[in-house]
């Protein structure tokens, strides 16, 4: 079944194409999802005020991607886009580990030492690495997906632009700002290396031609991107130290997030809201 | 040396036509420098309308879209209307049934005139 | 969303030269319905005036956006979760158009937005009395977008026709946005309104807990309650139209009746419109208690502030790192 396919109700006519689009779908929802959230606690945080204002708009955008994967989820059947996104458990999840990272120290309501340093690092990645995923998606079988990737990608490019830009310039100012955007790219080379991954599921979703390119060559092309923004590239191999998110390893991070983003949600469920 | 060429600076013409209007951008024109840029841009461009204050910006001194950038920097999905009137419209009806009125811009915009006690 | 208030022991700063023939002259500008830009000549009480008004509304938007900001990755549905974030971002927004108003008119001063914001950060520019309260649950997050957000248009709107042109072009921005904030408010409680009882549950008592800190939006009515009030000298200038009394009997009359209609009650057994006198009849809230709010001594002006100065101190750094352009970039 490498032919394009038009319908949901085509794509459940195979089952093990139906799980390999379940899982891309999940991954796409859920990364955009966590790394929104994460940029939802910093609303009112940022550096200066006009920051705030432009992070908020990439957040809601990449938020508004989410919801529009949790609905091509939903057409499935899986699931209401809602319940996808505020009712599963960790290990259900599949977003990249470093994606669910904490932002800083402290908690967004109380103490938040965020730092600036990991939202720029994390951000700019995780936009590069997005464009090339979304790339392929948008060359991949599954009809629907590929239209909404291909709408994605038309807003994505000024996220992308405005977290190259800031990483450009705190990458070349100050010593104290070189150094901790140093220090958060090191970190981010040990934990970064899941979110490039395609999961256990690799093999089907690429033979069945969800993507157009498989996760070798995506992780090339993402390393050939930020070479030309980094200043130094970290010695040895990208890491993932917490394990893979793809196949559902989470941290307690994760526990923190989806405790608060469905705090409201779980007070009731039943409830319209 | 100082070329010739030089006297023919671009300036961007910005005015005001009334105290609640922005700033607008009207054209650019040429002039050495922007003393007498304004003083052109009064007569080029104030001679028909009403305008209560002028701007000149060098041109050079604008950083401005690319055309790379006007094509792609400026595209937004149609999917936003969580934050425009357009999400909400369906209140009218729910508060026409508890016999209230919408709240939406002419109502709103209304409200600048307040009972004297 | 803001509204001007005093606390009546604020700090004036030196008195300018004073200058009779330019000041006549300036009070027949008003007079005429000019507008004053930020390079005209004006009375040093106008441009006090201005600065104090404009720097503590858009240091209001700021410190606005934490009370409804904590409600922001908790919203419980994707479509309120995206809301929400962009009528907090809106805030912000505003926020930034006011301060940018308020830092053109500090310029002959020489201060700038950091000295804005250290006057927040010790306690020297107040902000609004609303924001120093909790916010207990996702219908306070409907009720700060409802009630205390209309509270917030009645008080701006007022302003449309300020006699000070940046503040009015940035208002007349600022109030067209806040057609969409007061949908958003009340669709959040609208669907609290009419959903289950525990829904109707948290709403009612959110109303109830929110009644003072609304009635005291507005300030009081006149300065013998709390000392001074600078309401005359805005209307004197044509900053602002109406009085803080006038404000708040607007208010009632706009939402009373929606409150009503949704089933809602407000802890005051006593309010009615009076038919003869023409207005709203209520109990006072507690106008010491307001005084301590707006001094920084309410139940979450500690906290509130807290934030505002870690974000602060915490990304100095950024501002420090960025402040010369960069090379090569």
């Amino acid at each position: 079944m490498s032919q394009v396919v038009e319908t949901a109700e085509h794509a459940k006519k195979d089952a093990t194409y139906f799980l390999a689009l379940k899982e891309l779908l999940f991954q796409l929802a859920d990364d955009d999802l966590l790394i929104a959230f994460r940029g939802s606690e910093w609303l009112g945080l940022a550096p200066h005020v006009e920051e705030d204002v432009a992070y908020s708009s990439i957040t809601q955008n990449t938020m508004g991607h989410a919801v529009m994967y949790y609905n091509l989820l939903e057409e499935l059947g899986i699931g209401t886009a809602d319940l996808l996104a505020h009712d599963r458990k960790s290990e259900e999840r599949r977003n990249g580990i470093y994606l669910e990272k904490r932002n800083g120290e402290g908690n967004y309501l109380d103490e938040p030492y965020y730092d600036w340093a990991l939202a720029v690092v994390r951000n700019y990645f995780y936009e590069a690495f997005k464009k090339i995923k979304l790339e392929a998606v948008a060359n991949g079988s599954y009809k629907p997906l590929a239209n909404v990737a291909r709408k994605v990608l038309m807003e994505h490019h000024y996220h992308l632009a405005h977290w190259k830009l800031w990483i450009k310039q705190l990458g070349s100012s100050s010593d104290e700002a070189k150094k901790r955007i140093q220090g958060r790219v090191k970190e981010a080379w040990e934990e970064f290396a899941d979110v490039l991954e395609l999961g256990k599921h690799a093999n089907d979703i690429r033979s069945h031609n969800l993507v157009s390119i498989g996760e070798e060559e995506m992780k090339d092309r993402w390393i050939d991107e930020v070479r030309t923004v980094l200043v130094e590239i970290p010695d040895g191999s990208l890491g993932k130290k917490y394990g893979s998110g793809r196949n559902g390893d989470h941290t307690q991070d994760l526990e923190q997030a989806v405790n608060t983003l469905a705090e409201v949600y779980n007070s009731d469920k039943t409830a319209a809201w | 040396m100082t070329k010739e060429s030089d006297f023919y600076q671009i300036y961007e013409v910005f005015s005001r036509r009334g105290n609640k209007a922005p700033m607008q951008h009207q054209f650019s024109l040429l002039a050495p420098n922007r003393e007498m840029a304004m003083m052109m841009a009064q007569e080029n461009f104030m001679r028909r309308e009403d305008v209560i204050d002028l701007w000149v910006v060098k041109q050079s001194d604008i950083r401005k879209m690319t055309s790379e950038e006007r094509q792609n920097m400026t595209n937004r999905l149609d999917n936003k209307d969580y934050r425009t009137t357009k999400g909400y419209g369906y209140l009218r009806q729910k508060w026409k049934e508890k016999e209230q009125g919408m709240l939406d811009e002419k109502e709103i915009m209304s409200w600048k005139e307040v009972k004297k006690k | 969303m803001y509204n001007y208030v005093e606390d009546g022991d604020s700090k004036t700063t030196a008195y300018v030269e004073h200058d009779q023939e330019k000041s006549d002259a300036f009070m027949a500008r008003i007079e005429a319905g000019e507008k004053i830009e930020a390079d005209d000549w004006m009375p040093a009480d106008y441009r006090q005036a201005l600065i104090k008004l404009i720097s503590m509304h858009g240091i209001s938007e700021i410190m606005g956006a934490l009370p409804e900001k904590e409600w922001v990755p908790k919203a419980p549905t994707l479509r309120r979760k995206l809301g929400i974030m962009a009528k907090v971002q809106d805030e912000m927004g505003h926020g930034q158009l006011l301060l940018r108003v308020a830092e053109d008119l500090m310029k002959p001063y020489g201060k700038t937005r950091e000295n804005l914001m250290e006057d927040l950060l010790n306690g020297d520019l107040k902000f609004h009395n609303v924001f120093h309260m909790p916010t207990k649950t996702w219908a306070d997050a409907g009720m700060v977008g409802w009630l205390v957000d209309g509270a917030a248009i009645i008080s701006q709107t007022n302003m449309l026709d300020a006699s000070y042109g940046p503040y009015q072009r940035a208002l007349q921005r600022i109030c067209q946005e806040e057609v969409f904030h007061a949908q958003h408010g009340e669709s959040i409680i609208m669907a609290l309104a009419e959903g289950n009882q525990y829904q109707r549950d948290i709403l009612q008592e959110s109303l109830n807990r929110w009644w003072p800190s609304l009635l005291m939006f507005f300030g009081p009515a006149s300065a013998e309650t709390t000392g001074s009030s600078k309401q005359d000298i805005m209307i004197k200038y044509k900053i602002r139209k109406s009085t803080n009394e006038e404000l708040r009997q607007a208010f009632l009359s706009k939402y009373m009746p929606r409150v009503f209609s949704l089933g809602l009650t407000v802890p005051d057994e006593t309010i009615r419109y009076d038919e003869v006198e023409e207005k709203w009849i209520y109990k006072q809230p507690d106008w010491d208690e307001f005084k301590q709010i707006i001094r920084n001594n309410g139940p979450r002006s500690k906290e509130r502030l807290r934030l505002r100065e870690i974000a602060y101190e915490n990304n100095r750094w950024v501002r420090q790192a960025l402040a010369t352009e960069p090379v090569n970039v």
